[in-house]
């Protein structure tokens, strides 16, 4: 449930002092972030930098060690209710799409709504039809996922998750594993999502895109935020030998 | 030499008893043991190490002891502990848990099948561990447990012969009976092989069409849409 303390002023998400290891590994190093609400925030770093931690963290698929992770009111980390209260309010999207193979496309989608919230099935298979018909894939609602193409899934996947009505998305690396051809479509249901006001995080290397949609870019590297600044700055005057590096070898 | 089947006739009435034996015990402790492994299958999947490592054991205990000496634990172990049941009961429940240690591992097999980022995407809409293992990965399972679960439940059935020590009258009971009264042995156990292949075959083609069906109701039948698909794609890509 979210918090009806939380101000809509304050950031919906808030990372603070976060430290995360795998064994005697430090995946995460003391990262603080916040994330007003309707922020669009790319994160980008080179592999193993601790970016999809960092975000799986925030719907708590990956537990933090230390440190404090706030989002829409509610402290992570105490309990499993307070994992699933938030992952009621935010969407994820994964790189493999994750759809459900077993299940069509509205029955992907109507699941979660059904199964969480409560919502009858008439209420829920309108608002899937609707959603599938905004990702374009209207006249596929009915097929199975190993039907459709890479490109397909992950808008489905974008629906299915918006079926729940987030107030949050997180996109975890969702062009990736695309034929570069597919890559377009998917973006350009981010930058409705976006267009709408929708709060987004979204790990990528899609640095084209970050430079229109982000308001922000964050930069990871070894587990840490080594630098966050609006596009414009970042990819114009990057501060650290670091993030140059990075970008160099990623714009060519 | 010849083989005279004319004994086998003059008994069939043992051998149709026997046959129904089998099947009754066989089916009933089959069924019992899947449902049996059921929890086993999940502790040996959880997340708690004291659940896995109970799991574990009884898994172990049960599968590096030959059937006979699990029967003869029962047999002679529950009426130690007071309880006095007909062997056909004793011998079914002997069987039911020997066999439940195999389907919980073929369960734990087809669930760990299953992709991690299922039940990543289940849990990431809201949905919780055992919601998420009930509707998203349960489901998945199904096809993956078929073949491997008919293997096992061949094997029990022909386990089930074992329980002829303990004086059930299940085949290969009344198989020894006969050829006790008739000395025709060769016979006498021909007829019974022939009536195990009977069953396990028997068996096998009904899973077999099982599989066709659930493979029918989920892949095979969405391999060919997409494959259809994909050449009608192909097709209006070149006329355009």
């Amino acid at each position: 449930m979210p918090n009806p303390d939380a101000s809509p002023a304050a950031p919906i998400i808030s990372v603070a002092g976060v430290n995360k290891w795998y064994g005697a590994f430090q995946v995460l190093t003391d990262v603080s972030l916040s994330v007003a609400r309707g922020e669009k925030v790319v994160i980008c770093g080179p592999s193993g930098s601790g970016k999809s931690t960092l975000i799986r963290c925030l719907n708590q698929l990956e537990q933090h060690q230390e440190g404090s992770i706030v989002v829409d009111g509610i402290e992570l980390g105490q309990s499993e209710n307070a994992a699933q209260a938030v992952r009621r309010e935010v969407g994820m999207v994964f790189q493999h799409f994750n759809l459900f193979p077993h299940l069509d496309l509205v029955q992907n989608c109507i699941l979660a709504p059904m199964s969480v919230r409560g919502m009858s099935r008439r209420a829920a298979e309108a608002l899937a039809v609707g959603l599938l018909e905004r990702v374009r894939l209207g006249e596929h609602a009915h097929k199975y996922p190993s039907q459709l193409s890479g490109g397909q899934q992950q808008r489905a996947a974008i629906a299915r998750a918006l079926c729940m009505e987030p107030r949050v998305m997180l996109f975890d690396e969702p062009t990736s594993a695309l034929d570069p051809e597919m890559v377009g479509e998917v973006l350009d249901t981010m930058r409705g999502l976006a267009a709408e006001g929708m709060t987004m995080m979204i790990v990528t290397h899609e640095m084209g895109f970050a430079r229109q949609v982000a308001d922000r870019v964050v930069f990871m590297d070894r587990g840490q935020i080594v630098e966050q600044a609006p596009p414009a700055a970042f990819f114009g005057a990057p501060v650290h030998e670091r993030t140059r590096r990075f970008l160099s070898q990623i714009l060519h | 030499m010849t083989l005279d089947f004319s004994v086998i006739l003059d008994n069939w009435q043992l051998f149709a008893s026997g046959l129904w034996m089998t099947l009754v015990v066989a089916l009933l402790s089959i069924a019992a043991g899947f449902l049996l492994a059921i929890p086993v299958a999940i502790m040996a999947l959880s997340h708690r190490r004291w659940l896995r490592t109970i799991a574990g054991a009884y898994v172990e205990w049960f599968r590096n002891i030959p059937f006979i000496v699990v029967l003869y634990i029962f047999f002679y172990g529950l009426p130690f502990m007071g309880l006095r049941l007909p062997e056909p009961v004793v011998g079914g429940i002997a069987l039911a848990f020997y066999a439940s240690t195999y389907f919980s591992e073929v369960i734990r097999g087809a669930v760990l099948a299953v992709p991690k980022g299922q039940l990543e995407a289940a849990r990431a809409v809201g949905m919780s561990y055992f919601m998420g293992m009930r509707e998203v990965v349960a489901p998945q399972t199904l096809r993956l447990l078929l073949p491997p679960s008919t293997n096992t439940a061949i094997s029990m059935i022909k386990e089930t012969s074992v329980l002829s020590t303990i004086t059930v009258a299940e085949i290969t009971y009344q198989g020894l009976v006969v050829q006790g009264a008739t000395f025709a042995p060769f016979e006498v156990f021909l007829t019974t092989a022939a009536l195990y292949w009977l069953i396990t075959s028997a068996f096998a083609h009904g899973m077999h069409r099982v599989e066709r069906a659930a493979g029918a109701a989920q892949g095979s039948q969405q391999a060919r849409h997409s494959l259809a698909d994909k050449y009608l794609q192909l097709g209006m890509r070149r006329s355009k």
